[in-house]
């Protein structure tokens, strides 16, 4: 037999066997149909693995209340459990409650019909008084809401107090006060601030900016504000001062930040509410150890003293075989009851006035930005469109590791957002 | 004497019975071998289609097209390409994996040669190579989980450069391209023990005949090495070095697990490039392309280097 005949017959049997592969996972795809239970197990995924004893502890508060139980499954690895829920949703096993991100995250999920719609969750959590109008904003498209949240977290200053008793420093309320108490505390040889060159890498960036003047903040989520725009220059000349008087920690330092603020390594963090709950595990004692202010306004002119603010959604499949319960235990995540377990069991605070919030560090500080001297505003993670966002988290990482000239650095960032905004 | 004795002694009988109707046996039986054939090697073809050629066609297509993981991809033409060589992260991706492709035949295979050659011979030498050896055993991200505590700001080498009284130490994982070659040295550390092996293994098959006649001849050392164990290591080499060339093309793991391609993107390699189009920056379209660049690069890089070294004119 010569070669041709060979290749000849290779070739269809190839083809027979790309087309059955192919009817093969064509068949895979499709999503399941709503089975209607209202208790039961719940299938939920979230990126926040290292919470999955916090969730798994709300099970029986759940359970008690609503008959309704989460088998959770963690991912560490954000990009890998972005691409499996979006694979997901083209599969029979789209999960019946995910963690999300809100912002332009959301509404592409949002856009595609991809997330079960909760307004009538929301419409009767805001008659309960569960929840404040303000938060409604990031989970409404078009007039509609989708998913709920599963926290919220304010971007504070986190101290060490004994550091900060040791060098006679008392919480700043202004930002001439806090550039003092660094400067001291950079005199007595001791770091003032933490900060890394992977991925939180905006915080100090968002704080400058939003504590300046919140409508350039907002300016540059939205495209109305360049990278390069001199204002934006000037405060990152401000920061570049900063590292240049030695006020960070060393940018390749792995340390763990709870530990680092723990030992004395660096006296500040600027760090989510969340960050509590990594403190306790660390050994730090709330209110004796540790404590947090919020960051006073660059600008001391502003009205309101900007806070960052993060709300993680909890978010339902429309075509998940689990949409009812998954709803179904959106609804209960909002009462009272639910976030008092939750804060509880994860050391939050809870977006809920009428939960009782178990750290009162916590309870403090939502009251404190409840009130009318405070403006909350999006965390730059959620607010800015994620390939300028990529770009922005390397290209600070590249700052903060080799300060400069901030111009080639944003100028980088601006050519992405450049080519976002113009598609 | 049997009646088929009998029969093969008549000729024609012999031309009619093959001419007849059970001619058609063979043919049959050829056809059932074919058919049980094919289905033998079916599901092998079948896992190979489905697993290899059809992913491969899927990024093919996905490469042409503006695809975020959601709803369908938009056919684009080669826009992602023209883009992926447009950007200037991409081009440094393309020079870190060339200092990754040298780097690791300098330094993993050189030294594992040199740890061939000088234990080869040696009576309990597998006890000198097997430290070696070890570190082969965990995976990319292990090795560079245990080197980022080694090398990282508060690490254990600054730490124990400071114990005598060397404060002012390179930030090892900071500054570029002194994080890709502080890698490079982190994978030579689990990569040498295989390579001495290997070089081991092809030292130990060379014949003794004309090993001796050259030292007889009075070769040695250097002399020997360069006329007689170099020459005749050739195959193993051409295969030590092919695959060192298509591992050090797609290094993924060890980056990851060290740098994260930072700062910024100044270790990244072309396979993280294409990993954070991907599934970091949902640009499947482009993280496609250039999964197909590195394919193009990966196999036509293996394909003449091994074909320049295993053939005939070389004398193997």
């Amino acid at each position: 037999m010569d070669r041709k005949t060979v290749r000849s017959r290779r070739i269809p049997l190839t083809i027979a066997a790309a087309t059955a592969a192919s009817m093969l996972l064509a068949s895979c795809g499709g999503g399941g149909e709503d089975d209607g239970a209202t208790t039961g197990t719940l299938d939920f995924y979230t990126n926040k693995a290292a919470w999955e004893p916090d969730f798994d502890e709300l099970n029986a508060q759940s359970e008690s209340d609503v008959d309704i139980s989460l088998d959770t499954t963690g991912y560490s690895d954000a990009a890998q459990y972005d691409a499996f829920i979006k694979q997901s949703f083209r599969t029979d096993k789209s999960p019946g409650l995910f963690t999300w991100q809100t912002g332009p995250s959301l509404a592409e999920l949002v856009d595609e019909g991809l997330v079960a719609e909760t307004t009538d969750i929301w419409t009767e959590a805001v008659d309960e008084g569960w929840i404040g109008e303000d938060l409604k904003d990031a989970y409404t498209f078009d007039g509609e809401q989708y998913c709920v949240p599963m926290n919220i977290a304010y971007w504070v200053m986190y101290y060490n107090k004994t550091v900060f008793e040791a060098q006679g420093i008392a919480e700043p309320t202004t930002w001439a006060e806090l550039d003092a108490a660094a400067a001291k505390l950079k005199g007595a040889g001791i770091t003032p601030y933490y900060q890394t060159s992977t991925l939180f890498t905006f915080p100090w960036f968002q704080q400058l900016v939003a504590g300046t003047d919140p409508e350039l903040y907002n300016g540059l989520a939205t495209g109305e504000v360049e990278y390069t725009d001199p204002r934006i220059v000037e405060i990152m000349e401000t920061w570049r001062a900063q590292q240049d008087a030695g006020w960070f920690s060393d940018a390749g330092a792995t340390v763990d930040p709870a530990v680092g603020l723990k030992q004395g390594d660096f006296a500040m963090i600027n760090f989510g509410s969340f960050f509590n709950g990594s403190l306790d595990g660390a050994g730090m004692v709330s209110g004796e150890d540790y404590d947090m202010f919020v960051i006073p306004a660059v600008n001391p002119d502003l009205e309101k003293t900007p806070v960052a603010v993060e709300s993680g959604p909890l978010c339902v499949a429309e075509n998940s075989s689990q949409k009812t319960l998954g709803l179904e235990y959106s609804e209960w995540w909002m009462s009272p009851d639910a976030q008092t377990a939750w804060s509880a069991a994860r050391g939050d605070v809870a977006f809920n006035p009428q939960a009782t919030v178990a750290d009162p560090m916590l309870e403090e500080l939502g009251t404190t930005v409840a009130g009318d001297g405070y403006e909350a505003y999006d965390r730059y993670y959620e607010a800015t469109p994620t390939p300028i966002l990529t770009v922005a988290l390397e290209q600070f990482g590249a700052f903060i590791a080799n300060p400069g000239d901030p111009l080639p650095f944003l100028e980088t960032i601006q050519a992405e957002a450049d080519d976002y905004w113009a598609n | 004497m049997t009646s088929d004795q009998t029969t093969l002694k008549r000729p024609e009988e012999r031309l009619r019975r093959s001419s007849g109707p059970d001619q058609t046996t063979p043919t049959r039986r050829g056809d059932q071998y074919r058919w049980s054939a094919l289905g033998f090697i079916a599901p092998g073809v079948l896992l190979v289609a489905v697993l290899l050629y059809l992913p491969l066609l899927w990024t093919t297509f996905l490469s042409l097209t503006e695809y975020n993981g959601l709803g369908d991809p938009e056919w684009v033409g080669f826009e992602n390409y023209v883009e992926m060589l447009d950007d200037p992260a991409f081009l440094g991706s393309v020079l870190n994996t060339l200092l990754w492709v040298a780097g690791t035949l300098l330094v993993p295979v050189g030294i594992g040669l040199g740890v061939a050659l000088l234990t080869w011979n040696l009576k309990g030498g597998i006890w000198l190579r097997l430290p070696f050896l070890i570190p082969y055993a965990l995976s990319g991200i292990g090795v560079g989980v245990i080197w980022s505590f080694i090398l990282s700001g508060d690490g254990a080498l600054d730490q124990a450069l400071a114990a005598f009284g060397v404060d002012d130490t390179p930030r090892w994982l900071v500054d570029a391209p002194l994080n890709t070659v502080v890698m490079i040295l982190a994978t030579a550390w689990q990569g040498v023990g295989v390579n001495a092996l290997l070089f081991t293994i092809g030292l130990q098959s060379i014949p003794k005949e004309p090993l001796e006649a050259a030292r007889v001849d009075g070769a040695n050392g250097l002399r020997l090495f360069r006329s007689i164990l170099w020459p005749m290591l050739r195959p193993l080499t051409a295969v030590v070095v092919g695959l060192s060339i298509v591992a050090s093309l797609k290094t993924f793991d060890i980056v990851q697990g060290m740098t994260k391609g930072g700062p910024g993107r100044a270790s990244e390699t072309l396979a993280l490039t294409m990993y954070k189009e991907t599934f970091v920056n949902s640009e499947y379209g482009l993280g496609s392309a250039i999964a197909v660049f590195l394919t193009v690069v990966t196999l036509v890089a293996s394909i003449l280097y091994l074909r320049r070294q295993l053939s005939t004119k070389h004398g193997v």
